[in-house]
């Protein structure tokens, strides 16, 4: 049950909640004459009323998300520099998919996508574990959600300290006799350690949302695959994954929608998309395209795939999970 | 609720325990360091400091400026989660409770405007924010917060007095209360715990964000604290003590509010997933 409360109570402050509404229905009956000239006076404003009340709503979506949106995919026919403002046609998705850089964004993109599953599966797995009362259970919960509400840079900057050649992590490993790892400075390494920390930073923002969904499961079902003696694997394949498949699907487009936009904090304090470009993702190449490379309609045709890779990978997941489903 | 046998449960707890620890490590290791002399943290980094240097952290908050860059952050956040709020109740109270030609088809608008993730906006964004002289002012960051933020907004706020039975609205309307007066006096007092929720979320999105603070403030002097910290790195990379103090400067006021508020952090966040 979200945004819990209790609604009365808070209700005309001061009045106890049984004699308000007695009050309220003697005003009814009184009242309702003397105020009914003022109502008709105030037809028009009546009618208006709504209209009012989303008009801030309006103006700031349309203007600061809707036409931005429009104005992107429009930019992104146009040229930059000398050419600015001039229709070029796809000149600048030719140069974008050429663009090595931007290659390696992509190639990343699969990455995320390959490695989604773990990263909807850890979270999983320790809700399920909290939901069946592991000793400790709330205390878990509450760590593990707590660094979902830090910053990517404070994580980032955290990480660096943590990951650096001469760092602790490398220390441990050392005293166990593991070869020192260069986290972020080796090319073939350096994506793992960064989506690694990533999920790190937000399994437990899934984690409370796949415990949501543990509470409008049927205990019932649970028990009973229990009394029949089923193992903890079986109970997890046949009674929780069937029983919170939208909780699941929510979860996957939510961590998909999380790994294509919100590391760029981390990028941008860890690896600033190095070593050697390796850790480029799309939203990182759009920022440099638009802040520091000044190209606009570059960034904007960037832009417009990223949006166009989110729309498909989002309603592909949907369908397959649709599908997986039904098939159940 | 359901109950295992006592002994598989303690098995799991082991694993738990331990990567609970791998959660609290590395917030863990950034205090230590952060409470080191320069000279200590050079001899040895692992071991507990052997006093308490607190120097450190005055020294990030006046020598680097981060006092200036809170002040920022604290600015505009507070405007824009004010702003959120006001603007995401009235929108949520119309679109749940007044009827009114397009009401269903703009809600579907405002939901489809959730989807619109920032970087694909923020070529253009920069582009109307500088035509409309607001790049680099405190109103340019606060818009462009409220617009990110508001559709997330208008979301729960809308689900949340859908809750709220009409009969309520009815009864303020026939005491006399034009719309106005029953969104004033009757729904934002009872909109508290989900404006209180949805208020702690967009505050904390705002104060994490780098990204449109960057896209939007690139003058020094306007930085906000998160950018303020990535700037750190390159002024302290010799001197990792004063920079760890900095970062934890950033993240305690995140740390009090999640101490406080953790449940009401939680309930706006699994709202989107049971009512989405």
């Amino acid at each position: 049950m979200p945004l819990r409360g209790s609604p009365p109570a808070a209700h005309q402050a001061g009045d106890g909640w049984a004699d308000g509404t007695k009050a309220k229905q003697r005003t009814r009956t009184a009242g309702f004459g003397a105020h009914g000239a003022r109502v008709r006076g105030g037809r028009r404003a009546e009618r208006l009323a709504p209209y009012v009340l989303v008009a801030p709503a309006v103006l700031v979506i349309v203007a600061f998300r809707l036409i931005p949106l429009l104005m992107g995919v429009n930019f992104s026919f146009t040229g930059d520099g000398e050419r600015d403002g001039q229709a070029v046609g796809p000149d600048n998705y030719v140069e974008l998919f050429e663009d090595p850089l931007f290659g390696t964004a992509l190639r990343n993109v699969g990455l995320l996508v390959l490695l989604l599953p773990v990263a909807v599966a850890i979270p999983g797995l320790l809700a399920t574990f909290i939901y069946l009362r592991v000793p400790g259970h709330r205390f878990y919960r509450s760590v593990y959600f707590f660094p979902a509400v830090l910053s990517p840079v404070i994580v980032g900057a955290i990480f660096n300290l943590l990951l650096a050649f001469d760092g602790p992590l490398n220390a441990a490993l050392g005293n166990v006799g593991i070869d020192p790892v260069d986290w972020l400075g080796d090319p073939d390494v350096a994506m793992f350690t960064v989506v690694g920390v990533h999920v790190w930073a937000t399994f437990g923002m899934a984690l409370v949302v796949f415990l949501a969904g543990f509470s409008t499961l049927d205990s019932t079902l649970l028990d009973a695959a229990r009394v029949d003696g089923a193992s903890l694997p079986r109970v997890i394949w046949h009674v929780i994954i069937p029983g919170l498949s939208r909780t699941i699907q929510f979860v996957f487009v939510t961590t998909m929608i999380g790994m294509l936009t919100s590391m760029f904090g981390l990028l941008y304090v860890m690896t600033s998309g190095g070593p050697e470009g390796s850790t480029y993702l799309p939203e990182y190449y759009i920022w440099i395209q638009q802040g520091q490379m000044n190209r606009p309609a570059l960034a904007s045709a960037a832009s417009t795939v990223l949006f166009l890779l989110m729309l498909v990978v989002g309603l592909a997941q949907i369908g397959l999970l649709r599908r997986a489903g039904r098939e159940k | 609720m359901t109950r295992r046998p006592r002994r598989s449960a303690w098995l799991l707890a082991v694993p738990m325990a331990a990567l609970a620890l791998a959660t609290i490590y590395p917030l863990v290791f950034t205090g230590n360091v952060a409470m080191k002399t320069r000279h200590d943290y050079i001899l040895d980094r692992f071991s507990p400091t052997a006093s308490l240097h607190w120097d450190n952290f005055i020294t990030a908050w006046t020598s680097i400026g981060l006092g200036r860059y809170f002040v920022n952050s604290v600015i505009v956040v507070a405007s824009a989660v004010a702003l959120l709020l006001l603007i995401g109740s009235m929108a949520g109270f119309a679109l749940s409770h007044l009827r009114f030609r397009g009401s269903r088809a703009l809600f579907l608008c405002f939901l489809a405007a959730l989807f619109i993730p920032f970087q694909v906006i923020m070529v253009p964004l920069a582009r109307i924010m500088a035509d409309g002289g607001l790049m680099d002012t405190y109103p340019g960051l606060i818009l462009a917060y409220v617009a990110q933020f508001l559709p997330f907004t208008i979301f729960l706020m809308t689900s949340y007095y859908t809750g709220i039975p009409g009969e309520i609205i009815d009864a303020a309307r026939i005491d006399g209360n034009t719309p106005y007066g029953v969104y004033w006096r009757v729904m934002l007092p009872i909109g508290r715990p989900a404006l209180l929720s949805v208020g702690i979320l967009n505050a904390l999105f705002c104060w994490n964000d780098v990204l449109i603070s960057l896209l939007m403030m690139p003058s020094a002097e306007h930085r906000t604290l998160m950018v303020g910290v990535t700037s750190l790195r390159g002024q302290y990379s010799d001197d990792i003590p004063t920079f760890a103090s900095g970062v934890l400067i950033a993240a305690l006021p995140v740390l009090v509010i999640y101490l406080f508020f953790q449940r009401q952090i939680a309930d706006g966040i699994t709202a989107g997933a049971t009512k989405g």
